[in-house]
């Protein structure tokens, strides 16, 4: 289980390199045989999957309507867009806000309840939300989705971006990701974080020891809203439209899967694993079969039956089990 | 007043037929402290497994094929109605086997394989039969409608409100009137016991999970003519199965039945007055009963909570 002791340093060489690779993407993303645009759905999905995580893998709390906050954002980007200012950071502001009100209505009701009913209730709320998107045509253009959200240059006073382009908006997105990272990753591992994990291990120690279980429960549902708010605006902004599918139950279970099949129980990366995994099995596998699912879901009920710790926890495995035999060699090399 | 009278009889109907949809999935729910979220996809499939068994064209050829077409339809009907539901409830055994490594962990995993399977499920029927609808033939006898109160009534679904009880009032002799039944109820509240006194709890969860299946199975067929067949249907049935135990209480039978009787009136009379928004009320319902009663109406204490 992923615990704040072995939280390491973010950045180490590893992340570096990592974080090289992820800089050079667009260059050699197309000749790699896949779409500019996956890049950028990596990012955002990322985003809300980092964000989800915190509820998931370290609060242990399982939210099967987190799709409702990622269309809110989305929905919220583009009515902000329409309605208020064409301005990015306002658009942004107004889908990281709606999704957080949102977060906070539906936590006030579920943060009392526990395992199923807590996942019993979220799905009601996703289903709730799915469904005013859905029946609320004037405002969000029901089934056909609330058209055309533009992609809104990045004004940042002195210079200006614009976005219209697929590698300028990778770039764009991946700065928010950064900061995603670094924002969820110093919360993972504050005092926030671990009393999150100990209410995982145990609500009922957590109380005990005095910790206030309902507000912590709480605040770990409105943060993770909040990114999902994020990632859905950016998904409104990059899409150029906001459509209620992303609000259905299903969506709700795919980001469950992703943040599983990557590993999000045990490691803080899990979810972007994930996130990578199931956008390149749905492009591959769907550019040779349509019920690619099938597929996916196959391997999904593998990890759930053999692996419950995911892709990450495998690479641990292997990782723990290099350093134990690689482990004497520096005692004898010790001894002069 | 007088004008009510149809929306509360539909709502009657779709009550019963609710209440059937959550039977099976309380059934595992409530002795196995499970959540099959796979019951909608196996509603769905015995839906489709009854049309490939009445409906054009065949599902096989030769003698077998041809001896089976000459039948009429009722015989058909009556005989998909018992063999479709047994060839979901072997898919039933097959989760139920993969699930067994699940026991005693947290129940989320559970909970997520039986989405992973609902998924695997829902991809079979789109490769076999595609994402177009079908309509289930039905014999001519529940076919048509006919007039009462200056209304056109569907004799289906005065069928299919009567099938729905008549499950209901089964299932509820076998676990309430039956050895099979007592062992099962007893199995839930004291595990060890039972197997102390020599029964095969492994077998009893096989045979719980093939009849919960069994029990979606004939729900999804008898449901088809009025929902059609498509792709969709297994999530419409699989959300106010879910809605309706947790209103209920998971656990109590009669409280699945209650709830479902409960949520289709509600779906009834807000179709009468508000008629796109009456899927919401059902949200709305299970959202302030659980707020106020976590248990749900009539729910007893579960692990399910811990």
């Amino acid at each position: 289980m992923q615990t704040p002791a072995n939280a390491g340093r973010l950045i180490t060489p590893a992340m570096v390199g990592v974080g090289l690779l992820l800089v050079t993407v667009p260059f050699w993303i197309t000749s790699a045989g896949l779409y500019q645009y996956i890049g950028v759905e990596i990012l955002i999905w990322a985003i809300y999957a980092l964000g989800f995580n915190l509820l998931l893998g370290t609060a242990g709390l399982p939210s099967f309507g987190h799709g409702a906050f990622f269309g809110i954002g989305a929905y919220a980007f583009g009515l902000t867009q329409f309605h208020v200012a064409a301005n990015l950071w306002v658009c942004l502001l107004g889908g990281i806000l709606a999704a957080s009100l949102a977060g906070a209505l539906v936590a006030a009701f579920v943060a009392r309840r526990r395992g199923i009913y807590f996942a019993f209730l979220t799905i009601a709320f996703g289903q709730v939300f799915w469904f005013i998107a859905m029946k609320a045509r004037d405002l969000t253009g029901g089934e056909d989705g609330l058209l055309p959200i533009a992609r809104l240059p990045v004004d940042l006073g002195f210079v200006s971006f614009d976005l219209s382009d697929n590698v300028a908006l990778y770039f764009f997105v991946l700065v928010l990701f950064l900061l995603t990272v670094v924002a969820l990753w110093r919360l993972t591992y504050s005092p926030f974080g671990r009393i999150l994990s100990a209410i995982r291990q145990s609500e009922l120690r957590a109380a005990h020891l005095g910790y206030r279980v309902v507000l912590f429960k709480m605040l770990a549902f409105i943060v993770s809203a909040a990114f999902a708010g994020l990632a859905g605006s950016l998904f409104a902004m990059a899409q150029g439209g906001a459509f209620p599918e992303v609000m259905a139950l299903h969506y709700s279970g795919y980001i469950v899967m992703m943040v599983l099949v990557g590993g999000g129980l045990v490691s803080f990366w899990g979810p972007v694993v994930g996130v990578v995994v199931f956008l390149l099995a749905r492009d591959l596998l769907g550019a040779v079969t349509l019920t690619w699912m099938l597929w996916f879901g196959l391997l999904f009920v593998a990890v759930i039956l053999f692996r419950p710790e995911g892709i990450a926890g495998v690479f641990q495995d292997l990782r723990r089990r290099l350093t134990r035999r690689a482990t004497p060699q520096p005692a004898v090399r010790s001894t002069p | 007043m007088f004008t009510l009278i149809p929306f509360l009889i539909n709502g009657l109907t779709l009550g019963l037929l609710f209440a059937l949809i959550a039977l099976g999935f309380m059934l595992i729910v409530g002795v196995m402290e499970q959540i099959n979220l796979a019951h909608g996809s196996l509603f769905a499939l015995g839906a489709y497994v009854a049309y490939a068994m009445l409906g054009p064209p065949l599902p096989f050829t030769g003698e077998v094929g041809a001896w089976w077409a000459a039948l009429p339809l009722w015989l058909r009907y009556a005989v998909a109605l018992i063999i479709a539901p047994c060839i979901v409830g072997l898919l039933g055994i097959l989760i139920e086997q993969g699930m067994r490594r699940t026991y005693g962990k947290d129940p989320l995993f559970g909970l997520l394989l039986t989405f992973g399977a609902a998924l695997v499920i829902e991809d079979l029927i789109r490769s076999i039969w595609g994402t177009r609808d079908y309509i289930l033939p039905t014999p001519d006898a529940i076919s048509g409608g006919f007039i009462a109160l200056n209304l056109i009534w569907s004799s289906y679904r005065f069928f299919a409100a009567a099938a729905a009880a008549v499950f209901i009032l089964l299932t509820w002799l076998l676990i309430e009137r039956t050895r099979f039944g007592a062992v099962i109820k007893a199995g839930a509240h004291d595990s060890e016991m039972v197997r102390a006194l020599g029964y095969d709890l492994a077998k009893l969860r096989i045979a719980v999970f093939a009849i919960g299946t069994m029990l979606a199975a004939a729900a999804g067929m008898i449901m088809a003519p009025i929902w059609g067949i498509r792709p969709h249907m297994g999530v419409d049935a699989v959300i106010p199965a879910f809605l309706i135990i947790v209103l209920g209480g998971v656990g109590s039978f009669w409280g699945a039945v209650i709830a479902g009787l409960l949520v289709g009136m509600v779906i009834g009379l807000t179709a009468a007055y508000a008629s796109e928004w009456s899927l919401l009320s059902m949200y709305i319902l299970l959202i302030v009963v659980v707020t106020f009663r976590s248990r749900g109406l009539f729910g007893k204490k579960s692990i399910l909570e811990a």
